[in-house]
C-alpha cells in the first residue's frame, strides 16, 4: 500500500516536472522523458498489475497535456512497460549501466510506436522524420538520467519494504 | 484457468492496456470519443501545482537576475555596493513592472480591436513531449473559453484551443505538425496553410507553383477558416523553393510569435470573429 502510494506520488511529481520545469533545461527542443524512465523502472523492478496501469496512466497524462489525440502516448508507454517487463524475465538487470542501456532502447521502442501508430491514425506530415531527428538525443538524455532515477526509486522502494517487514 | 490468469496477470493487463489505448486512439482520431473521464481530473489536479511551479520559476529567474547583477558590481567599494544593490534591485523591479505594463497595455489595445467575448489568459504549463507543441492556459469553460477558439497575441497567431476543463484549456500551437492556419500572402494575396513540421520548422503548405510568393513576404490570416480573425500576422516567408515537378512550392516561414516565450494570450471566439466580419 505504502509502495503504491510512493509510486503514485512519484508519477504525479514526474508529470508535474515534465510539464513545467524540464522544458526550461538548455536542451533545445528535447524534453527529458522521466515518464519513460519510470515506466522502464516499473517494468524491470516492480512488475505488477498496478504498475501496468500506472504506465498506461502516465502515457495518458502525456496525451492529456501534450498530444493532439488521446491514446498515442498511452499506447507507447504501455508498450515500453511490456518490453521492459519481458526483458527483465530474460536478463538480470541490476547494474546502472545496463539499466541505462535498457532505457536507451526503450526510448527507441517508444519512438517506433509513435511513428507506427501516429502514421496509422494521424495525418501528420514528416512525423517520422521528426522522430528520427530527435530520438537519438532524447534516448541519450533519458539513458543518462536513468541510473540516478533508478537509484532514488530503489532506495525508496527498499526503505518501504524494510519498514513493511521488520526483523 | 484461474491459475493461468494469476500467473500471467501482468502480461494480460499489458495487452489489455495496449488494446484499450488503440481503441481510445482510434475513437479520438475519428472524433468519436464521447467523454474523457481522466483528462479533466488530471488537468484540475495539476492546475494549482502548475501555477505554483510557474511562480517558482519566475522567482528563480528573479534570483538569478539578482545574482548576475551582484556579480557585475563586485569590484565596487562597500558603501557604493550597498547603494548600487538597492538601485539595481529597484531598477530591475521597475523594468519588470514596466515590461509587464507595456505587454498588458499592448494586449488591452489589441483586445479592443478584436470582437467582444475575447478572454485574456496566462500560460501555466508547457508541452510534456518533444513531438507535440502545446501549452496549458489558466482559463477554462468557466471563463468563457470553449474548444475551437483561436489563441492570439498582439504580435500574431499563437494556436487553437483543443481541450477545455472548467478552469484550464489546452492550446495546440501553430508550431505543431497537426495544426493549420489559413493564410494569404499580404503582397500577392496567394493562399496557403501555415503549419508546423517536425523536420523543417514551420512551413506554408499548398501554395501553388504558379502563385507569387517571395522571401520576406508577410503572411496574414485570411479569416476563411472562421477560427482566426482576418488580418492577423502569422509570419514571414524565409525560404521559397520550386522543384521541377509537383503542384505546390516549398515555403518556409518564420513565425511572428515565438510560442515558447509567450506569457499572456488572448482567446478569441470563432462566432464573435464571424459576427464582426
Amino acid at each position: 500500500m505504502k509502495l503504491s502510494l510512493l509510486f503514485l506520488l512519484v508519477g504525479f511529481l514526474v508529470v508535474l516536472l515534465q510539464t513545467t520545469f524540464l522544458h526550461l533545461l538548455p536542451l533545445g527542443p528535447i524534453v527529458p522523458d522521466l515518464i519513460l524512465v519510470l515506466c522502464v523502472y516499473w517494468g524491470l523492478n516492480h512488475p505488477t498489475v498496478g504498475a501496468v496501469l500506472g504506465s498506461f496512466l502516465l502515457g495518458y497524462s502525456v496525451d492529456v497535456f501534450s498530444s493532439p489525440v488521446l491514446g498515442l502516448n498511452a499506447f507507447a508507454m504501455s508498450l515500453v512497460f511490456l518490453a521492459a517487463y519481458l526483458s527483465s524475465r530474460c536478463i538480470w538487470i541490476h547494474n546502472p549501466l545496463l539499466s541505462a542501456a535498457v532505457v536507451f532502447f526503450a526510448s527507441w521502442i517508444k519512438g517506433a510506436a509513435l511513428i507506427l501508430v501516429g502514421s496509422l491514425f494521424l495525418a501528420a506530415e514528416g512525423l517520422w522524420i521528426g522522430v528520427l531527428k530527435y530520438i537519438f538525443l532524447e534516448a541519450l538524455v533519458a539513458a543518462m538520467l536513468a541510473p540516478w532515477v533508478f537509484s532514488l526509486l530503489r532506495r525508496g522502494q527498499s526503505y518501504l519494504e524494510e519498514v513493511r517487514m521488520p526483523l | 484457468m484461474i491459475a493461468f490468469l494469476r500467473r500471467n496477470q501482468v502480461l494480460l493487463t499489458s495487452f489489455f492496456c495496449l488494446l484499450f489505448s488503440l481503441y481510445i486512439l482510434s475513437a479520438a482520431a475519428r472524433g468519436r470519443l464521447r467523454g474523457d473521464p481522466i483528462g479533466p481530473i488530471l488537468l484540475v489536479l495539476m492546475r494549482p501545482l502548475q501555477i505554483g511551479a510557474q511562480e517558482t520559476v519566475a522567482k528563480l529567474k528573479e534570483i538569478r537576475q539578482g545574482y548576475v547583477t551582484l556579480r557585475g558590481i563586485a569590484s565596487e567599494n562597500e558603501r557604493l555596493k550597498g547603494r548600487i544593490m538597492e538601485l539595481e534591485a529597484e531598477r530591475n523591479q521597475l523594468l519588470e513592472v514596466e515590461a509587464t505594463n507595456r505587454r498588458l497595455r499592448d494586449l488591452l489595445e489589441f483586445r479592443s480591436q478584436l470582437p467582444a467575448g475575447s478572454v485574456t489568459a496566462a500560460v501555466i504549463g508547457n508541452s510534456a513531449s518533444t513531438w507535440f507543441h502545446s501549452f496549458i492556459l489558466d482559463k477554462g469553460s468557466a471563463d468563457g473559453v470553449v474548444k475551437g477558439m483561436a489563441v492570439v497575441s498582439p504580435v500574431g497567431v499563437v494556436g487553437q484551443v483543443v481541450a477545455v476543463t472548467s478552469k484550464s484549456a489546452k492550446v495546440l500551437l501553430i508550431t505543431d505538425p497537426h495544426s493549420g492556419v489559413d493564410v494569404i500572402v499580404q503582397r500577392s494575396r496567394a493562399r496557403g496553410i501555415v503549419s508546423g513540421s517536425l523536420d523543417s520548422g514551420t512551413i506554408l503548405k499548398y501554395a501553388k507553383r504558379s502563385e507569387d510568393v517571395q522571401e520576406g513576404d508577410r503572411l496574414i490570416t485570411s479569416g476563411l477558416d472562421t477560427i482566426f480573425p482576418k488580418g492577423l500576422l502569422a509570419g514571414t516567408v524565409t525560404k521559397v523553393r520550386k522543384k521541377s515537378f509537383g503542384l505546390f512550392q516549398y515555403v518556409e516561414v518564420a513565425l511572428a510569435v515565438d510560442p515558447s516565450r509567450i506569457e499572456e494570450v488572448l482567446v478569441v471566439s470563432a462566432e464573435a470573429t464571424q459576427a464582426k466580419e
